[in-house]
């Protein structure tokens, strides 16, 4: 079980209240229509599903219902951080 | 009131146990008010202060009080306002009217969900088993609102001056909860007041 810390709720929670919802920070094209077939199902359906650091929304379902941002590494489940939607994540894996 | 029923109206219990480790009552049909709105705007949560005569509750999982309506957070711009049972709809067009032309959303949601006290010797240990929430004493202080799971269904807790735990739970899974409720309690006798 994970215990995740809901940046709404402010506190640790049970993975049990939680689903996870995809890849995080995927930008919805500006003008869909200008967009070629493959690009628009890249933007629909291929996720970068890398092994190690990933960047995630997760929402809290029987919580306070509101969906936020995870780093977690894909292989060992460790979560790094979580943080509010609109804000931007501190563990990146790119040296500062 | 003719023709309402409470999500619980229909339970009953053969031998209703004198000595009972849990005792269940049912805060019968409530008012259940959902407020949506910006915690930062001062002139929404001033107007609903002077409507309500208590300010919402802004910090996360803590809820107010008075008189007989109680306030509980919900999400940073959701709130659950129960109030006496028969007046949400005169506390609904009062708050509607007071907030004209401000952003905010309030939804009747009494007949959707209900409201049920536990209380009892055994209260730690029904509940040590029905949710993944930590409901110690140490961890769960009075005036404490969560949401969280309870027997896999969703229940908002809050945690009375009694000590004793109020739970709002979903009309459609009444049912379901007095039953997991009843096996729960098997070992500690079940009372329903
Ligand atoms: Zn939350």
């Amino acid at each position: 079980m994970l215990h995740i810390y809901c940046p709404y709720c402010e506190e640790m929670r049970e993975e049990e209240e939680f689903s996870y919802s995809g890849e995080a920070h995927i930008v919805r094209p500006k003008d869909p229509k200008s967009l070629t077939d493959d690009e628009w199902g890249d933007y629909l359906f291929f996720r970068t599903n890398p092994r190690g650091l990933h960047h995630e929304m997760w929402h809290h379902s029987a919580g306070c219902r509101r969906y936020f941002n995870v780093t977690r590494d894909t292989s060992t489940y460790r979560i790094y951080e979580t943080y509010k939607i609109g804000e931007k994540p501190i563990v990146t894996g790119e040296k500062s | 009131m003719t023709n309402m029923y409470t999500p619980l109206h229909h339970i009953t219990l053969p031998d209703t146990v004198a000595d009972a480790g849990i005792v269940m009552r049912e805060d019968k049909l409530r008012g259940h008010l959902n407020l949506r709105g910006n915690p930062e705007d001062q002139a929404f949560t001033e107007t609903v202060a002077k409507v309500l005569g208590v300010a919402l509750p802004l910090q996360p999982n803590s809820s107010a009080e008075i008189g007989s309506t109680c306030i509980y957070w919900l999400a940073p711009n959701e709130w659950l306002l129960l109030v006496a049972a028969g007046t949400q709809d005169q506390v609904e067009a009062d708050l509607r009217s007071a907030l004209m032309g401000q952003h905010f959303a309030i939804t009747d949601i009494s007949s959707g969900q209900t409201l049920v006290n536990l209380a009892g010797a055994k209260l730690d240990e029904l509940m040590m088993k029905s949710t993944v929430y930590d409901c110690h004493s140490s961890h769960f202080p009075v005036g404490k609102v969560v949401q969280t799971t309870f027997a896999k269904t969703g229940a908002t807790i809050y945690k009375c001056t009694d000590g004793s735990f109020d739970l709002v739970i979903r009309r459609s899974f009444a049912d379901y909860f007095f039953l997991w409720l009843k096996d729960a309690s098997e070992d500690y006798g079940l009372a329903v007041i």
